[in-house]
């Protein structure tokens, strides 16, 4: 090669080395910019059912949460892309004294409702008194999570305090529920009620319209607290109680999101044929689904016999083989696997049921059966709910389990409303189907699921008072460390004395248009609704 | 013919009286609760049983069943259908976001079998044992033994993996907008309107071949008529009585029996508030709806009766 050639070369090379550099720094804030928030659009959404009323304190269904938290303000809230923190919303700092019983939130100034009034530490006083103390005639769905609070006082126009009868674990992080939406005092005066059927909020979007049982929409407030959001101009609710129509609409593109979560089935018919047009995100959800036993009828009120039915059940398999059926994935305690209060897989397979070696639990199954008198097995009918998902294929894999000990079990689907009274009220069964789902992972939420003076939601109709004793401690428990402990004993109570089977923890599967930005699936899906940092790209 | 028409009248208030007095006793005698309902919702949750008590005083649940019942028919007096107990709202303003939806897709189903059934209903008789006889008997065999809403999933299945298209989720009234509106309704008005045809055409066929048997068709053969004159003049007319009861029968079904189409298809309509009332045991509501189908049904027979002597003069209403 010739030196004028070999420099040719060597100009060649470099002069591609820096084109190559030059397009690459021009392609980087390309790149960047295509994660820039975009301004506008509306986010189109499909949902299962319509609310009772609008009115979030006196709801507890998805239907209502959904449609209506970006409406309003809540005093704290979770971490819309981190969950497991709480931050501020209409509150901007919280402490609690040191005895635990008084906790002090400072209000952020300037905060409008969208009927232009100012929103105040009044407000909220008003709001909480009608969470925690309702007047006559008004519900409140979730009164028994305050039952610590002795009084709410409001000293000054931006300080708001709680007053508690004890200390609380769980307070702060209840003022940070979802369903804790600020209305203005001067409406709550007038009518208590009257946001059943009326919005005024001061969230990130205005309320615009709703047609029962058809569609349920909010326009961009201009004059949202935070500069510069919203990102969307709006978003639209479509109702369909169909699962299959919701999923449609998503492969059609007349929705971008369905935030409860779809079957494993349409969630793999919709990822085939949209491919990364589609993004599918996974939330392990504080929520679970067992049976229950009537603890009162015999013979489940023999404790061997609980033990038997509990023990026969291969919960590792289970989730294996229900997740793509259902979305039931995870075996766990009575607080969510992996989370802060969870007790570790190792000492979770100590307990009964729990075991990896099913067959040795099968055998001490029958033999605990065989003792209470059960040497052949024994049957039962167990009330189930006349919904496909999960309820019917996770009634079968019990069935199925219960008869490789012998023990034979009719499945009675009920419609919904004579299920829940046979649950809540009447105690006509011998076992159910009993799910639990929370808007976070609290312990006090959970725990009370088993508790002698709850008979509304105690559908296993057992009295202990060594657990009321636990679950007492560990909701006035400070100290994280004490907590798990006794949460972890609370725990062990209730599987060592058999008063359900557990089954298997549920595992939403959110798909949405990959344009919708910035929207991370909370564990509950009643949380981080609000959609004020939601965007759409123009993709 | 005034008199005829004044007594069916006067007939629809012990018929209608005694549907809610059964509707009544069967919603209070199955179980479930709606205060339970509302305060638990769909996942459980903590519920207070004095906020239940409290729930059941503040709609009226606790006051004794004769009470109930007679307020209930009091307002029914006076056009009152009360409040739904689940949503708060009155039935009325419920009922008519839901009613113009439902009676237009039963109008035009109801147009569109008629439209399809009677002619291929008498084809298929006056063409007895012929190929046409057999295609139509396999469709309409078809048409009653595919479930409508079966045909409504495969339909939606087929435009969206296909075309990636689905049918609009919200509805638009024709008024609004014509396009969009039948963007929407077409689907449904195909899928219910094929089982609807199907049952007409049956009812068809069989009465046109019965009529088509009879003596005075074979006079008119024999008078060397046209068998255009022979079979839609006198045979088709004829045989017309059991087929317009049961196109009435079908319409009045349809305003409130399309519970699984009108799910499939995300249809605002009559059908589905029924069975999320019973759902949700929301008395009042349940009430005014059936009573709404129960009068639909009457006023339906009531035209069908009407009709009877425009096809057949020999009727006579005393």
């Amino acid at each position: 090669m010739t030196g004028s050639r070999r420099q040719l070369t060597l100009r060649f090379v470099v002069a591609l080395v820096l084109l190559t550099g030059v397009a690459l720094m021009a392609s980087l804030p390309t790149a960047q910019a295509a994660e820039t928030p975009r301004r506008g659009g509306v986010l189109l959404a499909a949902i299962g059912a319509d609310p009772p009323s609008l009115d979030p304190h006196q709801e507890s269904t998805f239907a209502n949460i959904q449609l209506v938290a970006p409406l309003y303000s809540t005093l704290l809230q979770m971490d819309p892309l981190d969950s497991s923190k709480i931050i501020g919303d209409a509150g901007t700092e919280w402490n609690t004294s040191p005895d635990g019983l008084t906790v002090t939130v400072k209000i952020r100034p300037g905060i409008k409702f969208h009927d232009g009034s100012t929103l105040t530490s009044a407000d909220v006083k008003a709001s909480y008194d009608k969470i925690v103390f309702p007047p006559q005639g008004v519900r409140s769905s979730r009164k028994a999570h305050y039952a610590a609070v002795a009084g709410i006082e409001a000293p000054d126009p931006s300080t708001v305090v709680f007053k508690l009868k004890h200390p609380s674990a769980a307070f702060v992080a209840n003022l940070a529920s979802p369903w804790n939406v600020i209305f203005p005092k001067k409406y709550l005066d007038k009518d208590p009620n009257h946001f059943k059927n009326q919005v005024v909020g001061s969230g990130p979007f205005k309320f615009k319209s709703y047609v029962r049982g058809s569609t349920f929409e909010g326009e961009r407030n201009p004059d949202y607290f935070i500069k510069d959001r919203p990102y969307l101009d709006g978003y639209k609710f479509y109702i369909s109680p169909e699962t299959s129509v919701r999923a449609a609409a998503l492969r059609s593109g007349r929705a971008h999101i369905e935030f409860r979560g779809l079957p494993q089935s349409e969630v793999d018919a919709i990822r085939k044929q949209l491919g990364d047009k589609i993004t599918v995100q996974e939330a392990p959800t504080p929520g679970w689904w067992a049976v229950g036993f009537n603890n009162k009828v015999k013979p489940f009120d023999d404790v061997r016999v609980r033990k038997a039915l509990t023990l026969a059940i291969d919960r590792h398999t289970m989730g294996k083989v229900l997740f793509p059926l259902t979305g039931l994935r995870d075996v766990g305690g009575l607080v969510r696997p992996g989370t802060q209060w969870a007790m570790s897989p190792a000492e979770l397979e100590k307990l009964p049921g729990f075991g990896r070696d099913i067959e040795r639990s099968r055998e001490e199954a029958k033999k605990l059966l065989a003792e209470a008198g059960f040497p052949n097995g024994l049957k039962f009918t167990m009330i189930n709910r006349n919904v496909k998902l999960p309820y019917q294929d996770f009634a079968v894999f019990f069935i199925q389990e219960w008869k490789k000990i012998g023990v034979e079990v009719e499945n009675r689907p009920l419609e919904t409303a004579a299920w829940f009274d046979a649950g809540r009220q009447t105690k006509n069964y011998e076992a159910i189907i009993d799910p639990h789902v929370d808007f976070m992972d609290e312990p006090d939420l959970t725990l009370a699921d088993f508790l002698s003076n709850n008979p509304v939601q105690n559908w296993m109709n057992h009295s202990d008072p060594q657990l009321d004793d636990l679950y007492a401690r560990q909701a006035r428990a400070l100290d994280p460390a004490e907590r798990k402990k006794l949460v972890n004993g609370f725990e062990r109570r209730v599987f060592e004395q058999a008063y359900f089977a557990h089954g298997l923890w549920w595992v939403r599967s959110i798909v949405h248009a990959s344009k919708v930005k910035n929207w991370v699936a909370a564990p509950s899906h009643y949380s981080n609704q609000k959609l004020q940092d939601v965007w759409l790209s123009e993709d | 013919m005034r008199t005829y028409i004044l007594k069916r009248l006067l007939l629809i208030v012990p018929t209608l009286l005694g549907v809610a007095v059964i509707v009544f006793l069967i919603m209070r005698v199955i179980p479930g609760d709606v205060a339970l309902m509302i305060l638990g919702g769909d996942d459980g949750g903590q519920i207070d049983p004095q906020q239940v008590a409290a729930v059941r005083r503040q709609l009226g649940l606790d006051q004794p069943l004769i009470v109930q019942f007679g307020t209930w028919l009091w307002g029914v007096v006076r056009f009152d259908f009360g409040d739904s107990l689940w949503t708060g709202q009155p039935i009325v303003h419920e009922l008519a976001i839901r009613l113009p939806l439902s009676l237009q897709l039963a109008l035009m189903a109801t147009f569109v079998s008629v439209l399809i059934a009677i002619p291929l209903g008498t084809l298929a008789a006056v063409r007895q044992d012929t190929w046409v006889d057999y295609v139509v008997r396999i469709g309409s065999i078809g048409g009653l033994a595919i479930p409508s809403f079966w045909i409504g999933i495969l339909c939606i299945l087929f435009l969206v993996i296909f075309f990636g298209w689905g049918p609009p989720l919200e509805f638009t009234p024709p008024w609004v907008d014509p396009w969009v509106n039948l963007q929407m309704m077409v689907w449904p008005v195909v899928t219910v309107g094929y089982r609807y045809a199907a049952v007409t055409t049956r009812m068809t066929r069989s009465t046109v071949l019965e009529v088509l048997r009879e003596d005075y068709i074979r006079t008119a053969w024999a008078k060397g008529l046209r068998e255009r004159a022979v079979v839609v003049r006198h045979a088709l007319k004829n045989s017309m009585l059991p087929v317009i009861t049961l196109i009435g029968t079908e319409f009045a079904f349809l305003i409130g029996g399309l519970v699984v189409t009108e799910t499939v298809f995300t249809l605002n309509g009559i059908g589905r508030f029924v069975v999320e009332a019973v759902a949700h045991r929301d008395y009042p509501v349940v009430q005014a709806l059936v009573f709404l189908i129960a009068f639909s049904f009457v006023m339906v027979n009531l035209l069908v009766d009407l009709t009877y002597a425009w096809f057949d003069p020999r009727i006579r209403y005393r």
